[in-house]
């Protein structure tokens, strides 16, 4: 790679997370940038946040819930001028300084429903026993009714749990809840890049909540149609600001300064995996495998089609050099860097990455950390002497265009050969015309023999649609012999039918030697097995046959013949 | 006349059991009678003999069990297990792959059948085309099987008991332990005393006789220690040139998985004794399981010139015209062979299609007729089936639906004629019934790519999305440059994808 220097990777740093859990920043103000990652360790425990310090772990501090955001931000002036980290999870962000627990904040809650909340009273009250609860609170959900997590949790459980659980929680009140989804920052006055910050965050009930950074106090709310799951901000919360948000109905909505209700931009044909700004274009990675961008009045620019799941995408700002793009991460283990919608690098990864960050790391100003699905970490640095081509690498006619097809020629005797067809035409076609009618009748023949043994399988008789399979597996002298049956019919079950065998009784010996079927529905596959065993140690086999018998009929109604393997001696180990 | 005289007669006759029975006679009168005892134990064993270098067949315990494997991803082009990507072979969707993802052979050899199987389950079942299961190892199965003969027919207990032997007395008597080795190897099978004997015997002689370290070699083949058989194939080699040496040794690699350095063991047997047919047909057969056709028909080519009656280079290279479009030259490679004396099935039905393919319509059918009168259970189905394809062709969709339930009637786990009769179904309207042929069809032979793609494209069709998507996806692990199954999977990947 002439690009990109690989600095360091670890495939198994045990790290489980995405884009939206990685940051980097100085946090202790000596001017080495940090990278911060909240690990979503097994999903259920061993949640962390860890801060690295170069390429060796820093420090490590345990989060209770799953984490689903971190960002660093400055939320006052003093000195040493250091950010605060704050890590969104469940319904709260922790707020840590200089690596240290420092502040949590709760989301409002919300309005509980007022019948669940009367159920609950009269439970603290013991004026209900635990099965009526459920029951209500059952009627309440199918009603459509947003029950409290409680609630939920109450539903979930068997009956004979119920009681303990109203009993431990009856007393205390009765909360809504919501989960935050996604976390962003916003400058609050002034636009340096040390000025104090406030925190957006969008959470499950469909709201955006600015918070003030140094009261922790929600300074302004915002309603929405849907889930918010990716947010771009921009501007000054105090002068002017868009944030454009992604959400899981596949809506991308727009807010300004002052409005309460998102305005829809535009709505995208399939789910949104990624949402980046650049400049005044709003770019969009899609599920069904396309990388769109529009304008943020909702005018679609263009759409590329990426030859694989698109899994994150990223902004790389590069300050210095003024280029902006856009890293896109496939499931083939590529990173895509796309400048406009034009392709103009290919990274390979060693393993399919689910997060990764650009921007200042250490004090390399150009670094890209990137999570693998795996586990792992890696590093790379882009060169200083790299150039990006304005080309797309990928333009022109594809090079199997070029490529000439393997036709045969004819050969001589082909020639020869049609030559001989051209002049004795009519006494050919005679000739295979007298032996198709031959060959129909013989067919005919035999097909009849065969219906009339029942020699098939698969029935001829269309009372009784039926599929005959049966397998020999084993090495012997037992067998396993398996006869799968099924009803080919679209809608009339088959009854009372028993599957027999015959065989060579000084040959074979079954363990069972009638089966009798239970109903069969149409369309399913029902396999019947028995043992055979193989008496003979001779090294010679027969054949068995398999018969599906209906109850007062002399006839099979289907047969199979089995060649049987022969069977292995045995082997004294 | 002299008794004995008249049992080395008979033994040059190969009238074997004559000669045992006169041999059994005289060592009744002087038990011994070392002559005799020789005579009878060469008897006995050529008998059973069958070629070691050709019995080649891989037991379960060494497929699944394979400790001699290295690289468990090889480079393709490099290993047997991972055949490489087809140079100058037609597609898959043109030459039907076997179980193990190579092309169909012109030529049914051990080992050719299915080897490699993914699963265990795999590696039970037996195959369609064999209607034997496979042996247990190579220990066992087939050998023993072969032994069965003999002991059949010694009603009053084997004629050597091997549990009784001096083996050091025997091993340092030269003129009596080869024939007594020969014996135990093959008569027996009793690999291990075999060793002991060889063992002993290669000592005696202070490792100065070839042929005893052959035959080392062959043990250690059996037992499954490939390195200690190279070593002695090896060490033979430096002693004496043979080619039965070159192809022992190549063997070992073609167990070792590699192919690459018995094809350059063979070529070094080639500069010996140049023009080798039996050493050319081994680098065909190690290039045709590497799935790398160009080579294979070369060498098959070269074979030819050497010995122009071999049947397994003309049915190889026959059956490689007719799978890339020239049917006519197929045509005259297997009336060559129609001429050498071969008359079976296979053959009149070889025949009839390339006939019907090359539009020599007068003789087709006939051919066939000769087919399905000279078949055995064992191949009838296969003549129906190809029946029902010409039924195909010329469009008498009646007739192919009978030819392919006749198939079924032979052989009722003939894979493809459930998929064309679910094709056939499928014309018909008669979605139930298609189904349930092309889920027998798949679910017996999982390798053919057609069934899935059939099913898929079936329950596209009727909205079962789901089923359909996971078929495609079947269809597209069995062949991956299936272009149809392609684009059905990507236009259900949108169809989910949307809103």
């Amino acid at each position: 790679d002439d690009k990109w220097l690989e600095a360091h990777y670890d495939p198994v740093s045990s790290l489980y997370t995405f884009t939206q859990c990685i940051t980097m920043s100085d946090i202790n103000a000596d001017g080495d940038h940090k990278l911060i990652i909240a690990d979503l360790g097994t999903g259920s425990y061993d949640m962390k946040l860890k801060v690295y310090k170069g390429t060796s772990l820093m420090t490590e501090n345990a989060i209770i819930d799953l984490p689903t955001g971190v960002v660093t931000f400055y939320m006052d002036t003093n000195e040493p001028h250091t950010p605060a980290i704050a890590v969104a999870s469940g319904p709260f962000i922790y707020v840590y300084k200089n690596l240290r627990p420092y502040f949590k904040f709760t989301l409002p809650t919300l309005s509980v429903n007022p019948v669940e909340q009367d159920l609950w009273d009269q439970v603290k009250e013991d004026r209900i026993d635990v099965m009526s609860l459920r029951e209500m609170l059952d009627g309440l959900r199918c009603e459509g009714a947003t029950l409290t997590v409680r609630s939920m949790r109450f539903l979930q459980l068997q009956s004979h749990d119920l009681e303990p659980f109203a009993s431990l929680h009856k007393h205390a009140p009765l909360k809504r809840q919501t989960v935050i989804t996604c976390l962003a920052t916003m400058k609050k006055s002034m636009a340096e890049e040390d000025a104090i910050s406030c925190l957006i965050l969008g959470t499950e009930s469909s709201h955006i909540y600015v918070l003030d950074p140094e009261a922790f106090t929600v300074l302004a709310t915002m309603d929405l149609p849907s889930v918010p799951v990716f947010m771009s901000v921009s501007g000054l919360f105090d002068v002017e600001f868009r944030i454009v948000v992604a959400c899981r109905n596949g809506g991308i909505y727009n807010f300004k300064r002052g409005v309460k209700e998102g305005k829809t931009v535009f709505e995208l044909n399939s789910q949104p995996v990624g949402l980046e700004r650049l400049g005044k274009n709003i770019i969009v990675g899609c599920m069904d495998r396309t990388l769109q961008c529009y304008t943020s009045k909702g005018k679609k620019l263009w759409s590329v089609a990426v030859p694989a799941d698109i899994t994150t995408i990223q902004m790389m700002d590069h300050q210095q050099k003024g280029f902006k793009a856009i890293l896109v991460a496939l499931a083939n283990s590529e990173v895509h860097i796309y400048r406009d919608k034009y392709l103009c690098n290919v990274m390979k990864t060693p393993d399919v990455i689910t997060g990764m960050k650009f921007g200042r790391f250490g004090r390399e100003e150009a670094s890209l950390i990137m999570t693998t699905k795996g586990g792992g970490l890696v590093i790379r640095i882009l060169k200083r002497t790299a150039k990006f081509e304005e080309k797309d690498i990928s333009a022109g006619p594809p090079s199997s265009q070029n490529q000439k097809l393997n036709v045969p020629k004819k050969t001589k005797l082909f020639v020869d050969q049609t030559m001989r067809e051209r002049e004795n035409a009519v006494s050919m076609h005679r000739q295979f015309q007298h032996d198709l009618y031959r060959l129909r009748l013989e067919t005919a023949r035999n097909y009849v023999k065969a219906l009339d043994r029942s020699m098939n399988p698969i029935s001829t008789n269309p009372q009784e649609p039926l599929k005959l399979a049966a397998q020999v597996q084993g090495l012997g002298p037992i067998f396993k012999l398996t006869v799968n049956l099924q009803n080919t019919s679209m809608t009339v079950p088959s009854l009372d039918l028993i599957i027999t065998f015959q065989y060579d009784n000084t040959l074979y010996k079954f363990n069972k030697s009638i089966i009798q079927t239970p109903m069969l529905v149409p369309g399913l596959n029902y396999s019947f097995e028995a043992l055979v065993e193989c008496l003979s140690d001779k090294g010679i086999s027969d054949t068995v046959k398999v018969f599906v018998l209906k109850k007062n009929r002399s006839v099979p109604i289907i047969a199979a013949i089995i060649n049987m393997p022969i069977s292995e001696a045995m082997v004294v180990v | 006349m002299d008794p004995l005289f008249l049992a080395y007669s008979y033994f040059r006759r190969r009238k074997y059991e004559q000669c045992v029975e006169l041999c059994s006679q005289l060592l009744d009168k002087n038990p011994y009678d070392q002559a005799a005892w020789s005579l009878k134990t060469r008897a006995l064993t050529e008998q059973v003999y069958i070629d070691e270098v050709d019995v080649d067949e891989e037991g379960i315990a060494e497929l699944i069990m394979d400790d001699n494997s290295i690289a468990q991803v090889a480079r393709p082009g490099t290993s047997l297990k991972v055949p490489g990507t087809g140079q100058g072979a037609p597609s898959q969707g043109v030459r039907p792959m076997s179980q193990s993802g190579r092309p169909l052979t012109g030529f049914v050899r051990p080992g050719t059948q299915s080897t490699r199987p993914g699963t265990m389950e795999q590696a039970i079942r037996t195959p369609r085309t064999a209607h034997t299961a496979r042996p247990v190892t190579s220990a066992s199965g087939r050998y023993v099987r072969l032994g069965t003969a003999s002991m059949l027919s010694s009603p009053d207990g084997p004629f050597i008991n091997l549990a009784r032997l001096n083996m050091p007395k025997y091993s340092a008597r030269p003129n009596l332990a080869k024939s007594l080795f020969e014996y135990i190897f093959h008569h027996e099978n009793d690999v291990r005393n075999a060793l002991d004997l060889a063992s002993g015997a290669t000592e005696a002689c202070q490792f100065q006789d070839w042929w005893w370290k052959v035959q080392l070699g062959k043990c250690y083949y059996r037992l499954g220690m490939y390195r200690d058989a190279e070593k002695q194939f090896k060490s033979a080699l430096k002693q004496q040139d043979m080619v039965d040496t070159y192809l022992y040794l190549c063997k070992v690699y073609v167990r070792l998985d590699q192919p690459l350095t018995a094809v350059e063991v063979y070529k070094q047997g080639l500069q010996r004794f140049i023009g080798e047919a039996s050493l050319l047909t081994g680098i065909a057969r190690v290039y045709e399981g590497m799935n790398d056709m160009s080579n294979t028909v070369q060498f098959y080519k070269d074979v030819l010139h050497q010995d122009n009656m071999s049947i397994e280079a003309i049915a190889c290279i026959g059956t490689h015209y007719f799978y890339t479009d020239q049917p006519e030259i197929a045509l005259k490679f297997y009336r060559r062979l129609l001429q050498m004396g071969v008359y079976n099935t296979e053959l009149f039905n070889n025949l009839g299609l390339c006939c019907f393919y090359a539009q020599q319509y007068d003789m087709t059918l006939t051919c066939f007729e000769r087919a399905l009168s000279l078949a055995s259970d064992d191949n009838m189905s296969d003549v129906w089936y190809n029946i029902g394809h010409v039924a195909l062709g010329i469009g008498d969709l009646t007739l192919a639906y009978q030819s392919f339930r006749l198939a079924l009637a032979s052989n009722n786990d003939h894979a493809e004629a459930y998929n064309n009769l679910g094709v056939l179904e499928m014309k018909k309207g008669r979605l139930e019934m298609s189904r349930a042929f092309f889920q027998a069809a798949f679910n017996l032979a999982p390798h053919m790519y057609e069934p899935h793609y059939n099913f898929a494209s079936m329950s596209d069709k009727v909205g079962d999305l789901q089923s359909s998507f996971n078929a495609a996806r079947r269809a597209s692990d069995a062949f991956s440059d299936h272009m149809d199954s392609k684009q059905l999977l990507s236009s259900l990947r949108k169809h989910f994808a949307m809103l």
